[in-house]
C-alpha cells in the first residue's frame, strides 16, 4: 500500500490563528439586508472573472455579460488596436440597452432604438438626426468605460469607478507566481461549459466546491476513491496556501483507484475530467502539485469572491457563482482539454465529461436543500473541520470588505 | 430493430451491434434524454452488448480524426458516446438518473 503521510499536523487552520476555530454564521447566508451590503461593498468594488481572451479573437469579436448583482450589463470588446475594452452597455441618448446578443462581431455597435452607433473603441460616432438636438457635446457621450484588466487569459473587470487595486494587486504577485507557467492559452480553445439557475446563496455554492470534505461522503457512488484512499480514507489535502484574500489547496489521487470497466477502456484514450492516470507530472509548471507527490490529482484556486480554478494534467475547469438574490444564483461550470484527435479520444472525453456531469448533479442537489434549511433560521451557525479551511478564510476576507 | 433496414449501417466488424441502433445518437442531449426516457433493463441490456465490444470499437475510432467521417463509422461511434452517457448509471448508480440528483435537465449546456 503507497503511504501518505499526514499533512495537517499541525491543522492547517491553526497555522492561520487569525481566522480562528469558531463556527461561521447563517446569516450572510439567508439575509437580503447582507446580500444588498454584499452587492455594494465586495461586488461593486472587487475584480471579477467574467471571461476569457478566447472569446474575442479578432477585432471587432465582442461578448456580453448580464451582471445582475451590479446591476448593469457589460459589453467586452476588442477594439481595432487589438485592445480589450468594458463598457456599460448602455446608449447614452436615453439609456437603453445597447448590445442584446450575447457574442458577435462587427464594425461598430449602433442602439436598436434610436440609431446611435458607437465606435469599438466606445466613442460615439453618430446621432441619428443630430441637427434636432440641442447643443449635445458628442465627444462627452461615449459609452461608461468599466475598469478591465488580463491574467493568464482570464478577462476582470471591476465596475468601480476608480478601483482601489489593479488587478495584479488584486490578485497579488505569490498567488500569481504560484500558477505560472500552467498551460491556460493552450488548454482554452476547446471546451465544454454548463449554467444553471440554482435556489442558492452563491456563497453555500461556492463553498461546496471549495472543500473536499464532502467528497467520500457525497459522491462515494461515482468520485468516492478518486482522491480518498486506504491510507488518506478522508482525501484530506496536500497542501494548503493562504493569500491575502485568495487560497489554494493541493489534492491527492488515490494511487490504487480500481476504474470502473468502461472508464477503464475510456483512460486509454485519454483521460477524464480532472482523474488523471497515469500521466506524465514532469510537464507542470514549478508552483503546480507543490508538494511534489506522484499522486496529485489537481490543485484549486479560490479567487475571491466568487471564482474556483481547479488545475491540472492537460486540463482544467472552472466554478463562478454569480449572485441573484440572497436565495439564488447563476452557477457557470467550464471544463477545457485539447481536442481529441480521434475519434476514441473523442469518446474518453464525453465519458470524463458524463461522470463529471453526475457528480455535479450529486452536488446541486445539496446546495438547494441546504438553502431552504438555513432560511428556516433554526439554526444560528455552521461548523467547519481543517479542510474547510478556504470556506473560513473566504468568510473572514468577506467580513473584512463588509467594514470597509 | 423493428421494420427498420440497418443491415450496412454499421463497418463490417459490428453488424452485431445494429439491433441497438436507436442508441446511436449525435448529441449530448439525445444521450441524455435517452438514457433518462429508458429502464434499466434497457439501459443494462445496451451495456451488456457494448462492453465486451468496446475495446475493439475504441480501436477502430482511434483510426480516425473527429472530421470527415464515414457514416457507418460516424454511427459507431454516436453508439459509443452513448455507453459513455449510461456507463454511470449502470457502474454507479444502479439507475437511470443521479441517485438523490439535481434535475438534469436544469443544468444548461453550452456546448454542441
Amino acid at each position: 500500500m503507497a503511504t501518505v503521510p499526514k499533512f495537517n499536523d499541525p491543522r492547517w487552520t491553526l497555522r492561520y490563528p487569525e481566522l480562528g476555530t469558531g463556527p461561521l454564521p447563517v446569516e450572510p447566508y439567508i439575509s437580503r439586508e447582507y446580500f444588498e451590503r454584499e452587492r455594494e461593498r465586495i461586488f461593486r468594488k472587487v475584480w471579477l472573472n467574467i471571461g476569457r481572451v478566447e472569446q474575442l479573437a479578432n477585432p471587432g469579436d465582442y461578448f456580453v455579460k448580464a451582471l445582475a448583482v451590479c446591476k448593469t450589463s457589460i459589453l467586452v470588446v476588442r477594439g481595432k488596436d487589438g485592445a480589450i475594452r468594458a463598457f456599460h452597455n448602455m446608449c447614452s441618448h436615453r439609456g437603453n440597452q445597447l448590445v442584446w446578443n450575447d457574442q458577435g462581431t462587427c464594425p461598430a455597435f449602433t442602439c436598436k432604438f434610436h440609431g446611435w452607433t458607437y465606435a469599438l473603441d466606445g466613442s460615439l460616432k453618430h446621432i441619428t438626426d443630430e441637427d434636432n438636438f440641442f447643443g449635445v457635446d458628442k465627444n462627452a457621450l461615449g459609452m461608461s468605460p468599466v475598469a478591465v484588466a488580463t491574467w493568464e487569459g482570464f478577462i476582470f473587470i471591476n465596475v468601480d469607478p476608480a478601483p482601489e487595486q489593479t488587478l495584479a494587486e488584486y490578485l497579488g504577485a505569490d498567488l500569481q507566481a504560484s500558477i505560472r507557467g500552467y498551460p491556460f492559452a493552450d488548454l482554452s480553445t476547446h471546451g465544454i461549459s454548463w449554467y444553471t439557475d440554482v435556489h442558492a446563496n452563491w456563497k453555500v455554492a461556492h463553498d461546496a466546491f471549495a472543500e473536499i470534505y464532502h467528497i467520500p461522503t457525497l459522491h462515494r457512488r461515482i468520485i468516492g476513491n478518486v482522491y480518498a484512499s486506504k491510507s488518506n480514507p478522508f482525501a484530506n489535502a496536500l497542501e494548503f496556501k493562504l493569500y491575502n484574500r485568495h487560497g489554494r489547496v493541493s489534492l491527492s489521487a488515490n494511487p490504487e483507484r480500481q476504474p470502473t470497466p468502461v472508464e477503464a477502456l475510456a483512460g486509454k484514450f485519454g483521460s477524464a475530467v480532472l482523474q488523471q492516470v497515469n500521466t506524465d507530472l514532469a510537464a507542470m509548471p514549478p508552483g503546480v502539485n507543490p508538494t511534489g507527490t506522484p499522486h496529485w490529482s489537481f490543485d484549486g484556486l479560490a479567487l475571491f469572491p466568487n471564482c474556483l480554478i481547479y488545475v491540472s494534467n492537460g486540463t482544467y475547469l472552472t466554478h463562478i457563482f454569480w449572485p441573484l438574490a440572497e436565495d439564488r444564483c447563476r452557477w457557470e461550470i467550464r471544463s477545457y482539454a485539447p481536442p481529441p484527435p480521434t475519434l476514441a479520444g473523442k469518446f474518453a472525453q464525453e465519458y470524463g465529461k458524463c461522470s463529471f456531469r453526475d457528480t455535479l448533479l450529486e452536488d446541486g442537489s445539496t446546495l438547494e436543500r441546504t438553502q431552504s434549511m438555513l432560511m428556516s433560521g433554526v439554526k444560528k451557525e455552521i461548523f467547519l473541520q481543517d479542510q474547510e479551511l478556504l470556506l473560513r478564510h473566504r468568510h473572514k476576507v468577506a467580513e473584512q470588505y463588509m467594514r470597509a | 430493430m423493428g421494420n427498420l433496414i440497418t443491415n450496412g449501417q454499421l463497418p463490417p466488424a459490428f453488424r452485431a451491434l445494429e439491433p441497438y441502433l436507436e442508441w446511436s445518437l449525435p448529441t449530448e442531449r439525445q444521450r441524455s434524454a435517452k438514457r433518462q426516457a429508458s429502464t434499466m433493463v434497457e439501459i443494462t441490456g445496451f451495456y451488456e452488448a457494448m462492453l465486451p465490444r468496446l475495446e475493439e470499437i475504441l480501436a477502430l475510432l482511434a483510426q480516425y480524426s473527429p472530421v470527415a467521417v464515414p457514416a457507418d463509422v460516424q454511427r459507431l461511434s454516436n453508439l459509443a458516446l452513448t455507453l459513455a452517457e449510461i456507463a454511470p448509471a449502470v457502474e454507479n448508480f444502479g439507475q437511470p438518473s443521479v441517485v438523490d440528483g439535481y434535475d438534469v435537465s436544469r443544468l444548461i449546456a453550452l456546448h454542441e
